[in-house]
Parts: structure tokens; sequence; C-alpha cells
């Protein structure tokens, strides 16, 4: 029996096992120390939820404080990658995506193609995204969708602590500028997770349930909630087919497209608003690639198009839950 | 001390300014013929900044530069044949033919490219002056901004994160008193943009843009100070631009005789070649010949850009990523 | 205190380019922000104010200085403050250069206005003294870095100047006359307030002097030991105050016995010193040096090409200027400052 840990351990193990690999890994965020400049502590928080905590004194110097100041840091690390750094810059929560943008998408996505294939920005953006927090709507999106419309960028979305680790490491390797991002609610999770350093390659979904009757696209955390309504509809009859894309860029097409010739049913389950969304991204796929095989419409899940409320009798209308997908499940299964 | 200039210095450095002048003109004067593709901002006018700057700096150390980024490439030692067929649309671009007049980058001269985003390069010059710091090398980072990116946050961000981190970064701000057509009397609060300095904990100082020879002490002094762990430094190097913000800007917004007036009395190459062969380091005849050089070397250029290949179908989709 | 509509106007010159040179890196002198010029000009109009000054001719600058003025004018009209004396900004062209300063000088002496405030550091009191004839100078620091202008609160100057244009106390009480040093190099004519300073480095470059080496010779037309700057390695030599009817000059390099100068605010370095000497008024000297850069007041002003002569003189009828001290004690033991509506102690 292999060891468990959580999800968050899993990402500092990743983080540490690279560090002490590769001298160029950096980790710069706000307080992903915690405490600089201060006069107690100066690893106080190591992340403001603990994620990082540990690694300033393992890796003196390469754990860097920073001034609350996305645009300048993000970017710093995107310049430090292009002369060879492989700087984990961590943005707290995703939605700072507003104060950072262009350094991500104007900048580091672009530089390899616009400067004619001489340049390598070898960076990873960490962050936290999603609902269920009661964080309200400036601290709890899924903007996955935002960063994988943009050519140049890779995006991963880890589900359980076994990926979180090996797509990591695979990230702090990648040559390329890499989005990471971290469901705040599987930070908890607990899971089997080899000691030693791996790595999970990039635009290879895993199949987490074998199944003939329905494929589940689930992204992040709603990969959860798709393994809750499998085992639900296993009861009834149902044998559903559960796909993790694990990074939305690059995307496994193959493996989602053999899936629904199998079973001739799509549901896809996102956490995000649904216009422009990886449901609407992989519900286009299917319909154009596998729409001879299709026995019935192909269903999203997702959040409403509306920002995530805070009270928690809303929050959690909100979210989608496994009774969504059971009941979609079921009305695929009945379509005639 | 900022080294003093050899013979052979002040050539390059006449040979620079020319380059970059012979090179403007020329795209101004073919831009006017509908060749061109896209927006080209010229960097004539303001030759002696770039250079000035440049010839204090080596290939391992980096800038960041501007959309109006033709002086400081050819300053920092990217080759402007390969400019000329980038600006051109050429597959033997810089960037073959897929980054343009706004993007030529060569980074293995330390440029990090021209940028099309205002206030975009100072965020990445922290990158750079840190990934110096962390391995203790002694090179510096410049970025070069204009009057309009003064007032972007990420040019505010960037230095007070210099600051902080003690980075080895020089923010070079090329004021030429117009972001596009609004001056930089109304943009720009505090009026003179060395003034932001104090507020970033960090030294700034006012340089005359005209003046090859204040510009290289003035950034040689920074740049040095930098070096030696002295941490980052506001220039502000006041300068102007003879031609619009883009090729085809009538710059009505500008006085009458305004421009004329600046190249009859304070032209770099002019005030540079009046002094050096009035002191007799140079001959008159000498900054003939590199005269005659550089025009050749851009007629040449020019000639090879007409005739290039574009990039191909096959080109389209490469080099997006590394690998996907 | 009198309110007289026949007090005389003031002029004020503010040096948009002051404060802001090389000398922040080099050493560690004061940035000197535009607002802050803006903010010393407030204050002395406020003290031009409480002394009857009704009306002030200003240079006007491309660099804010006047901008700011105007939003401050205009402020205060919203707000009901005392009245400020009217700024009247001279009708002129701008080239962004010294000549600015040079020309407002001019309009201003045409003008008759009874002094002349200026803000700025050496060079700026150098160009204003080329043009001012005979029209007193308030002089003011804008930074630690000058030796010729006071380093002063501005409302003090402003209330000196307020009182002498208003008549309160005599030019002989108020005034000082000081010494000046002409340089011909050629057909070239220049003058100096401090010093002048022959440098080895072949180019005015970014014009402040702080390598030592590069210090060739240097004459004083005055060297105190308190002053900063390159008067500073002549008064450690050979001291001599403002009001002595000499100068001094030393000879740098060589053999010489080194001497510990404050050279520039934070820079206090060894300066090797062959000989020294004083310069007697008009009395011509010849630079010894005919090739480099020759600093006038502290900034590389001229490039000597090795074929030209150069003389210079040390001359004692130079500018007059306002001794604010002096002049503040004689309006004080005059009752000028004695308020009339809260009677006298």
């Amino acid at each position: 029996m292999a060891r468990k840990i959580t999800y968050q351990q899993a990402i500092n193990e990743a983080l540490d096992q690279e560090m002490s690999r590769d001298q160029n890994v950096i980790v710069m965020g706000e307080d992903v120390a915690g405490g600089a400049g201060s006069p107690g502590e100066q690893d106080a928080w190591g992340g403001v939820l603990g994620v990082t905590r540990g690694l300033y004194h393992k890796h003196p110097g390469r754990v860097i404080d920073t001034p609350i100041s996305e645009s300048g840091y993000v970017g710093a690390a995107i310049g430090a990658a292009c002369c060879g750094m492989r700087p984990v810059a961590e943005l707290m929560f995703v939605d700072f995506l507003g104060v950072c943008f262009d350094q991500i998408f104007n900048q580091a996505a672009k530089f390899r193609y616009m400067f004619g294939g001489k340049a390598e920005t070898p960076v990873v953006i960490r962050a936290m995204y999603g609902a269920g927090f009661r964080a309200a709507a400036q601290h709890s999106q899924c903007l996955y969708n935002i960063f994988t419309h943009i050519p140049g960028l890779k995006v991963v979305v880890p589900s359980n602590p076994y990926d979180v680790k090996g797509l990591l490491i695979q990230s702090i390797r990648d040559n390329d500028p890499v989005i990471f991002l971290e469901h705040k609610a599987l930070y908890t999770m607990e899971g089997e997770v080899p000691e030693e350093s791996y790595a999970i390659p990039f635009g290879e979904a895993a199949v987490v349930r074998e199944g003939h009757d329905v494929t589940i696209v689930a992204i992040g955390r709603m990969v959860l909630k798709a393994q809750e309504a499998a085992a639900e509809l296993q009861k009834q009859g149902i044998h559903c087919e559960i796909i993790d894309p694990r990074t939305t860029s690059p995307l496994d097409t193959d493996t989602i497209l053999e899936s629904v010739e199998k079973t001739g049913r799509l549901i896809v389950v996102d956490e995000s608003h649904p216009r422009c969304s990886m449901a609407s991204d992989i519900a286009g796929l299917a319909a154009e690639r596998a729409f001879s095989s299709l026995k019935a419409p192909i269903r999203q899940i997702t959040g409403p198009h509306s920002p995530v409320p805070f009270s928690d009798a809303l929050e959690e209308l909100y979210i989608p839950s496994a009774a969504h997908i059971v009941a979609a499940a079921k009305s695929l299964k009945e379509f005639r | 001390m900022t080294k003093a200039l050899t013979r052979d210095d002040l050539l390059k450095a006449y040979r620079t300014m020319r380059t970059i002048r012979e090179f403007e003109e020329r795209l101004h004067t073919d831009f006017a013929t509908g060749e061109i593709p896209g927006f080209v901002h010229l960097y004539a006018g303001e030759e002696a900044s770039a250079t000035g700057v440049c010839m204090n700096l080596t290939a391992e150390d980096h800038i960041a530069s501007t959309h109006r980024g033709h002086g400081h490439c050819i300053a920092k030692g990217v080759d402007p044949v390969g400019m000329m067929a980038e600006i051109w649309g050429r597959k033997t671009g810089t960037c073959k033919g897929k980054g343009g007049s706004m993007h030529i980058a060569d980074l293995s001269v330390g440029m990090l490219g021209a940028n099309g985003i205002v206030g975009g390069g100072g965020p990445l010059v922290c990158g750079t002056a840190l990934a110096a710091k962390l391995r203790g090398q002694p090179y510096v980072s410049v970025c070069f901004f204009g009057d309009g990116a003064s007032n972007q946050g990420t040019i505010f961000e960037a230095m007070n994160l210099a600051s902080v981190w003690n980075l080895p970064v020089i923010f070079l701000a090329e004021n030429n008193g117009y972001a596009e057509a609004t001056s930089s009397k109304f943009s720009v609060a505090c009026d003179n943009i060395a003034d932001r300095a104090s507020a970033f904990g960090m030294p700034g100082i006012t340089v005359d843009g005209f003046d090859f020879f204040a510009v290289y002490e003035a950034a040689g002094a920074a740049i040095e100070r930098a070096r030696k762990g002295g941490g980052p430094s506001l220039v502000e190097v006041k300068l102007s631009r003879y031609y619009g913000h883009f090729e085809g800007d009538q710059q009505t917004y500008r006085a009458p005789g305004e421009v004329q007036n600046i190249r009859d009395t304070k032209d770099c190459l002019l005030q540079f070649a009046r002094r050096v062969t009035a002191n007799g380091q140079i001959s008159q005849a000498e900054l003939d010949a590199i005269d005659a050089e550089v025009k050749a070397l851009i007629d040449g250029s020019v000639a090879k850009a007409k005739s290039d290949p574009k990039p191909s179908e096959a080109d389209l989709l490469t080099d997006v990523y590394v690998s996907y | 205190m009198k309110h007289s509509s026949s007090t005389a106007a003031l002029g004020i010159i503010a040096n948009p380019a002051s404060g802001r040179d090389i000398r922040r890196l080099t050493s560690r002198a004061l940035v000197f922000p535009t607002v802050e010029k803006v903010n010393m000009i407030e204050r002395l109009l406020g003290a031009f104010a409480a002394t009857g000054v009704q009306r002030v001719l200003m240079m006007p600058d491309l660099v804010g200085i006047a901008a700011g003025l105007l939003r401050a004018v205009e402020g205060r009209r919203g707000q009901g403050e005392a009245a400020w004396p009217e700024v009247e900004f001279l009708d002129m062209p701008l080239t962004d250069s010294a000549l600015d300063t040079q020309r407002a000088v001019e309009r201003m002496r045409a003008a008759g206005v009874a002094a002349i405030v200026v803000l700025g550091g050496d060079g700026t009191h150098r160009i204003v003294a080329g043009a001012c004839g005979e029209t007193p100078l308030a002089t003011l620091s804008s930074g630690t870095n000058n030796a010729f202008p006071d380093l002063r609160e501005a409302t003090l100057t402003g209330l000196a100047a307020g009182l002498f244009a208003a008549g309160a106390v005599t030019p002989d009480e108020a005034l000082v006359r000081n010494k000046r040093l002409r340089l011909q190099v050629g057909e070239r004519e220049e003058l100096a307030l401090v010093e002048v300073c022959v440098t080895h480095l072949e180019h005015v470059g970014a014009r402040a002097v702080w390598d030592p080496s590069s210090i060739a010779e240097v004459y004083a037309a005055f060297a105190e030991p308190d002053a900063i700057g390159l008067s500073s390695i002549v008064a450690g030599v050979s001291p001599v105050g403002r009001r002595q009817p000499q100068g001094a000059w030393v000879h740098c390099g060589g053999e010489g016995h080194g001497m510990l100068a404050p050279i520039a605010p934070g820079l206090v370095v060894p300066v090797p010193i062959s000989a020294s000497g004083l310069l007697q008024p008009d009395q011509p000297v010849a630079l010894r040096s005919l090739r480099g850069s020759v600093a006038l007041d502290g900034e590389r002003e001229i490039e000597l090409d090795g074929r030209q002569t150069a003389t210079l003189t040390l001359e004692l009828d130079g500018p007059l200027s306002l001794d604010v001290p002096a002049t503040l004690d004689a309006a004080i033991r005059r009752g000028a400052l004695h308020h009339p509506a809260m009677g006298r102690p």
C-alpha cells in the first residue's frame, strides 16, 4: 500500500523535489514564505493556505516574497524564464488574473511565435480556483477556459493528489509557459502518491472509470462529482465512463472522441460559466467529429451565467452537483 | 567612473547612430510607397539615447524595448539586415516574418523585444535582473520606456519591485514629449518623470537626449552603480522624435516648425560630428566614409528584403510552443 | 507694515532643470522635484503678500513649474484665502535651454523689478548673474549641492525681498556685492560665480564633475571651508571668504599631497594638490591645460581643443545679492514687521 498524502502536500513535495533537482527553479509570490521584512518568522505562512510552507528554509534565497504587485512579479517571473530560470510564480487566487493578464497573454504566451521560435519561456503560474468556500465573486472563479483560449499557454487542472504532483513536476520541466490551476476544495483530499519524483505528460487524459453507456468528461473538482454520480448511476444500471482531461491545453481529443464513439452519449461537467467554456468547447468537438456516433444530444453541466454568489444557500445552487449529473445521464439513456 | 571613450568607441557610436538614422529615414521613404505592411514607429531623432545607453552594455546585459524599438535593436547589436527583412514581412527576417516592426527581438544579444504593449517591458527586466542577481552574475537590465508608459501601472510596479529586491535595473525613460498625440505636459502629473524615482527609493536624473556624450556618461554611471549592487535608478532622457507616432501621422498637434527647429539646432548626429571634428579626435573624411558604408548597408538590406521570400503556409503553425 | 501701492515688482526665476542631474547618481545629491519648486514659489508669494508686493514677474517654462503655479492660483480662488500678488508670466519664446533664463532676466530688468528671486543651483545663478546687471538677486538653493545661493527657507527670503521691494530697508543695509570670474577661451567669454574647474575629460558629457582624477586645476572666486563642491578643493589649501578682495587657485595631480575635499554631497575624496596660490583682482592668468573641458560653477560647459588660448580674471564687481539676515535684522530694528492692527508691544 503506497503512502497517502493530501493534494496540498503533493504540491509542496513536487516543488521541493524540483527545487532540489534544479537550482534554476525558484518560487515567488505574495506570502509564498510570508514574513519578508517583518520582525517575526520569515516563513510565517508558506503561502496563504500553507501550500509552500517549509520550502523557504530548505531552499535558501529561492522562495521569494513579493509585494502585492501581480503585474510586476508575474512579469518578472516571465523575464527570468527568458534567461533560463524556471520560476514558479503563485498568483494566489486565479481571479487576480485581472491585474496581470497582459504579462501572461501578450508577453509570455506570444514570445516564441513573435520572436520566430527563438525564445523559450519556461514559467509556471500557479493559482487556486473554484467555488465552495463562501469566498464570493472575486475569489471563486474557474478561469481555465480563458487561458485555454490563448495559443502559447498550456493549462493544467489536476483533480487528485497523484496527478497534482506528477503534473506540477512536468509543468516545471516543460519549456513553455504553463498555467497550473489548483481547486481549493481539493487541497485536503488524500490519495496515494509515490515518494519518488515522476512526471505526467500533458495532453493525456485519464480514464477515471470505464463504462459503455455514457461518457462524462469532467474538469478538475468536477471529476469527484462525476465519480459520485457514476456510483449512483451504477446502482440504477447505467455504466458511465469518466474522462479527466487533466490538461485543457493541450486537450486529449482522441481519448474523448474514442469514448464518445463507444458510448454514443456525452455529458461535459465544467464548474465555470457556460458561455465559451470547456463544456461548450468539448461539446463542439464531439458534435463536429463524432456526430454520427451520438445517440442523444450532448449535455453541458456548468455553473450559471452569473457571478459566484456569497451565501451558502446560493453557492450550493451555483456549483454543479452529482444530482445534476445523475439526472442528465438518465435523460440521455432514456432519449429516443 | 564611466569608461573614457576611445577613438574606436567614437567611431562605433557614430556608426550606430548613423545606422539607426539611415534605417529609419529609409523606412519613412519606403512606407510612403505603400509597400511596407502594418504599423511602423520610427526612432529618428532619438539615436543618442539608445546608442549612449547600449555602448555601456554587453551582450549578456538585457534590454526591453518599446513599440519604437528599431533604434534599441540596432544599438544592442541586432542585425539590421534581418530587421529590415522582418519589417518587410519576410521569412528571412529576425523573427521569420512573424513578429514585425513591433516585436523584433534577439535574445542572443540580450534584446528582449520591442513591445506592442506600452509599459510591458518593466516587469520583464525585473525578471532578467533577478536571474542575474540570483546567479551572482554582474549583468544589468535596462527598461526603455516612453513618457506614455511612465503613466502605466506596470512601470510603477516594476520600479517598486526593483527597489525592494535591489535589482540591477535601469529604468530609462525616453521622454519625447508626446504619447501618441497627447503631450506629456498634459499627461505626466509631476512633469519630470525623473521626479518619480524618489517615491520608489531610487535616484532619478534628467539628461539631454540630443547629446550622446551626456547620455553615455549618465547611463554609464547608472549602469556601473547597478553592476556593483547599488540597485535600480531612473534616468530620464529628454529628446524628440522627428516623425509621427506612427508612419502616416501628420503631427498636426505639434507646433509649426517644432521638428525642423530641433533638426537644425539639436540633432544628435550634427552635434556629435561637430564636436569630435572640432577637437580633432575624428576627421570629417572618416565620418563621411561611415556615412557611405551605412548607406550601402541599408540599401543592400532593402534590396534583399524586397527579393527575399515571404513565409509559407507551412510556417503558420510552427513555433507556437516548444512542444505541444 | 506698509501696504504701499508704490511697492516695486519682484521677479522669480525657477530653473526647471535644476536638481536632477547626474549627481543624484554619482553622489547622493537631493532630487529636487518640480512640485517642491512650485511649493517654494507659493511660500514666496505668501511672504510677498504680507509685505505688500502686488506684482510678480515669472519666467514661463515647459516642464510644469508655471503650470503647477497656475493650478495653485486657481485653487486659491475657490478658497477665499488672502490675496497673493498678481503673477504675470513673461510673454517670451521658450527654447528649453539656458537662453530662456537669460531672456527672462533681461525682461525683468527692463521692467524694473526691485530684485529677482532665483531658485536653482550654482549653474542657474551663474546664468542669471550674466544678465542681471545691477538688479539684485535673492538667492535660494534648490538642493544641497551648491555654494553660491543660500540654503534657506523660502518664506524668509521672500520676506526679505518683499521688505526690500517695499523700501523698508535701504540698499546699503540689504545688499552685498559678489565677486565673479571671467573666462576667455578664444573668442568665447563666460562668467562663473564660484569656481572654474579645468578637467581632463574631453567632452562636456553629463556636465557634472565627480571623479577627482579628472580634475586638472581649479580657480575659485571664493572658497569657504563649509561650502560643498569643487571650490572645497581650493578651500582645503587656500581658503578665501566671499567678501575678501582675492580669489585662489590650485593645480591638481602629480606627486602633490592629498587633500580631502567634499566635492559633492556624500562624496569626500582625496585630491592630489601640486601647487596653489591667490588670485588678485583684474590680473588675468593663463589656464595651464588647453585640452579637456572646463566646468563653470560645477558644470562642464566648454570643450578645449588644444588650440585656443584661455585666460581667467577675478573681478570684484559681480552681481548684487540680498543679505537676508542683514535685511531682516534692519527691518526688525526699524519696526517694519509691526502689524498696524495689533498695536505696538
